[in-house]
């Protein structure tokens, strides 16, 4: 008899428990689920965790249907939310859950015809003290730092079982003191250990699935938002790792991870800062944190997580930050450290683990980053190197052969010799004011031009040049230094060498999205070996900054003409 | 007077010299050339006393063009140079006259002078200078060509037209502004007659034939006469 009365409460139980599973199941695949796991103790967080857990309590009271229903108790599950709710929303968001499943308890079980008797009132006031107990769990965990353990299944069985037997003391002893302790009784003598089973194993399966979904859940979480700071961080010219670059960086991190505040130093300064308390935190300034020279110091992660090892910003008492997680940069080459990233939450909020993770793999990518950086920086001085070797190349010869052609004509024809110097100081200033290593086609060609007026004055009718661009080419972007260095080795090697009239060709050809200049001479004296490796230098230039598709090739019918080809993209960078 | 000739590849230096040295009532510029090939004609024909010569020209340098020059109808030679060229620093200054481009007027009065004092070519010091020849400067109807030394099988010299040179390419005949004994002194073509140099590298065989006469034959067919005084030239037919 006693068997068959057990089943009869245990199956429908455990069917509510399977039904729990699949509502809980299909809730950590909604957005609401991120609230119930991340310990935050924001408000809209606890609301949510309210108003789920309490509609578990509703439902747990609701699916009880009559045949389990003794006398006016039921066997039910309503535990199960109650406890789940305290659990993961703390001691205030537990009572809520319990007090609202206790309310709706006593007004579901009653009517008119059925006024409300001490069992509705016991009934409501167990599942309001089993939602507080399990908050009092939370609440005692989170002060010793072991908000982890809450998602463990083991745990929450045993809280369930707990708050079970108490649940069972509380009707027992509101049946003695209404004078109805028989009753209550002979009823938790029936309903008391399938409601303790399936209780404690339902909560308990409920939280195993949500760690193993909050597991899946982080790191895919993790995995894609470093994958987005990746991909965000790409496009940061990362030449140098510098207070402009870190600062972006910075901020990248801060808005994908929603920490705190995100801080990025090298060895001694902070480089930038982004989140609650820049005010205070001053990107420039030296490295005040104890914490940040022992990282640096030791080469280790460290992490206060604002509970067993609290974080006190140095620069402000009131600093909102109260827990950090510091990570060292270091450069790949010779693990040496160069910095720190550090992510900060306010004292208010608890270290994601997620972001614990997450922080950690973002150092990674930083430090890969930074030895990028050190590879780019010595790539862009090397370029910046044969810039100026150009310049240096180029300057004395034409300055020698300017000043000495204007020499020659200032007596017999002045004007021409003055404007002669103007187009020389023209050239000259416009070396000067070349500040990046890209100018506009137009531009070179300005500068080509007062080159050519300078050598024509030199070479007279020896020398003939026509230039034929498209107008529309003229805002291309191109190296600086690309055209002029080649025009004059068509001079210097090519048509100087004439006995003839040298005549030099500047022209254009446009491409879908490339184009090619050519540089075209009538005298045909190129070869290999007398390249003065200059146009090499060029070629190496632009197959450095565009790539191995774009370069210079040159082509020479021997005595009859040398065409040199210089094919670059169009516009993609900006002067 | 003081005939000058003026070599300079760049109109405006050369029009400026020449009026700096106009200005001198002892000098006369008899003529001004724009590169070796016209200056090579040119003192073959005029024979100047002086020749202001620049360094850096088209193809053939002035120093290259020393080579080209009859060594016994030198004129004396100034260099005029934009880069102090080692070769011609080599020697002290006084063992040579060499001006720096642009020509300043003090410095080229001091030259103007020490030549008005002496204008004898110096050929101990174009000797030195010139080296043997690997290009000749040549020419075809108007258009003008500078072939290897290697390539020419046959010169010779036809005393209305001048001098000849046959080539292994494609049996090709150019005329040239440089007299047979420049190639007698910087080449490696040989005299076998008064009006004939022949290159070694091209000979098939050679004949005797009477009088003391020979006759070359060439891998290109061509036959070249050896007349009796140059015969000892050709030890391999005595």
């Amino acid at each position: 008899m006693q068997n068959i009365l057990f089943l009869e409460h245990m199956i429908p139980l455990l069917q509510h428990m399977l039904v729990f599973l699949g509502l809980a199941y299909l809730f950590t695949k909604t957005p609401v689920f991120t609230a119930l796991v991340n310990n935050s103790l924001s408000l809209p967080d606890k609301a949510i965790i309210y108003l789920v857990f309490s509609g578990f309590c509703i439902l747990g009271t609701s699916f009880s249907e009559p045949s389990i229903q003794t006398d006016d108790a039921i066997a039910n599950t309503r535990a199960i939310g109650a406890v789940l709710g305290g659990l993961l929303g703390g001691p205030v968001v537990g009572f809520l859950v319990g007090i609202t499943g206790g309310i709706h308890r006593v007004f579901s079980m009653s009517s008119i015809s059925d006024p409300i008797n001490y069992i509705d009132i016991a009934c409501a006031a167990a599942t309001t003290f089993e939602g507080l107990f399990a908050g009092c769990v939370h609440y005692y965990l989170s002060r010793k730092g072991k908000i982890k353990s809450l998602f463990s299944p083991r745990l929450v069985w045993l809280v369930a079982f707990i708050v079970g037997l108490g649940h069972v003391v509380i009707i027992l002893l509101f049946g003695i003191y209404t004078g109805n302790g028989v009753e209550a009784w002979n009823l938790e003598k029936e309903i008391a250990v399938p409601m303790l089973i399936a209780n404690s194993v339902g909560a308990a399966l409920i939280m195993y699935m949500i760690r193993e979904q909050k597991r899946a859940c982080d790191e895919l979480s993790s995995s894609t938002a470093a994958w987005r700071i990746a991909d965000k961080t790409a496009s940061i010219i990362y030449g140098q790792f510098n207070q402009e670059s870190s600062r972006k960086i910075a901020k990248i991190i801060q808005h994908e991870t929603r920490v705190g505040a995100v801080a990025i130093t090298d060895k001694n300064r902070l480089l930038a800062f982004a989140g609650l308390g820049e005010d205070h935190h001053l990107p420039g300034s030296p490295i005040s944190s104890t914490d940040t020279l022992k990282v640096i110091r030791e080469n280790k992660v460290l992490f206060a997580d604002g509970i067993s090892k609290t974080y006190q910003c140095r620069l402000k008492k009131s600093c909102e930050l109260g827990s950090a997680l510091i990570i060292p940069l270091r450069d790949d080459a010779n693990n040496e450290v160069v910095g720190t990233i550090k992510l900060y939450e306010p004292k208010n909020k608890l270290f994601r683990n997620i972001n614990r993770k997450l922080g950690e793999n973002l150092a990674h990518l930083l430090s890969g980053r930074i030895l990028a950086g050190h590879y780019e920086l010595q790539r862009e001085l090397r370029i910046q190197d044969q810039y100026k070797i150009l310049m240096a190349q180029i300057n004395p010869h034409f300055l020698y052969n300017a000043l000495t052609t204007i020499g020659h004509i200032t007596g017999k024809q002045p004007d021409r010799a003055r404007n002669l110097l103007h187009y020389l100081s023209d050239y000259f200033r416009k070396n000067l004011t070349i500040s990046n290593d890209t100018v506009t086609l137009g531009y070179e060609l300005e500068h080509v031009e007062s080159y050519l007026e300078i050598e024509k004055a030199r070479f007279e009718d020896r020398l003939h040049v026509q230039i034929d661009i498209p107008e529309h080419l003229l805002t291309q972007i191109v190296p600086v230094f690309t055209l002029q260095p080649i025009v004059e080795n068509s001079i210097k090697h090519g048509t100087s060498e004439l006995l003839g009239t040298g005549i030099i060709n500047i022209t254009c050809i446009e491409h879908n999205d490339s184009f090619t200049l050519t540089v075209e001479d009538n005298a045909g004296l190129y070869k290999n070996s007398n390249t003065s490796g200059i146009g090499l230098k060029i070629d190496e230039r632009i197959k450095m900054r565009y790539g191995n598709n774009y370069g210079i090739n040159i082509r020479c019918e021997p005595e009859q003409w040398t065409k040199v080809n210089i094919h670059l993209p169009k516009n993609k960078e900006q002067a | 007077m003081i005939r000058t000739i003026i070599v300079d590849d760049e109109p405006n230096a050369r029009e400026d010299l020449e009026k700096k040295i106009k200005a001198d009532p002892e000098f006369d510029v008899i003529g001004t050339s724009a590169n070796a090939f016209e200056a090579i004609k040119d003192i073959n024909n005029k024979h100047p006393d002086v020749v202001f010569l620049d360094i850096q020209m088209p193809r053939i340098s002035g120093v290259e063009m020393l080579s080209m020059l009859d060594k016994d109808n030198m004129p004396r030679i100034v260099f005029v140079t934009a880069h102090g060229e080692y070769a011609i620093e080599a020697f002290k200054k006084n063992a040579i006259d060499f001006l720096l481009k642009p020509v300043k007027d003090d410095r080229l009065h001091i030259t103007l002078a020490r030549l008005k004092e002496n204008h004898q070519p110096q050929p101990v010091v174009t000797e030195a200078l010139s080296t043997e020849l690997t290009f000749v400067p040549c020419y075809q109807g108007s258009r003008d060509y500078l072939i290897n030394v290697k390539e020419i099988i046959h010169a010779y010299s036809n005393p209305m037209t001048g001098v000849h040179l046959v080539t292994g390419d494609s049996d090709q005949e150019f005329q040239t502004n440089l007299p047979l004994k420049v190639f007698d002194d910087n080449s490696q073509l040989k005299r076998c007659h008064r009006q004939h140099m022949i290159n070694p590298d091209y000979i098939k065989f050679i004949e005797k034939l009477e009088n003391g006469l020979g006759q070359i034959s060439t891998y290109g067919n061509h036959t070249i006469p050896v007349s009796r005084n140059f015969m000892d030239n050709f030890p391999s037919i005595t």
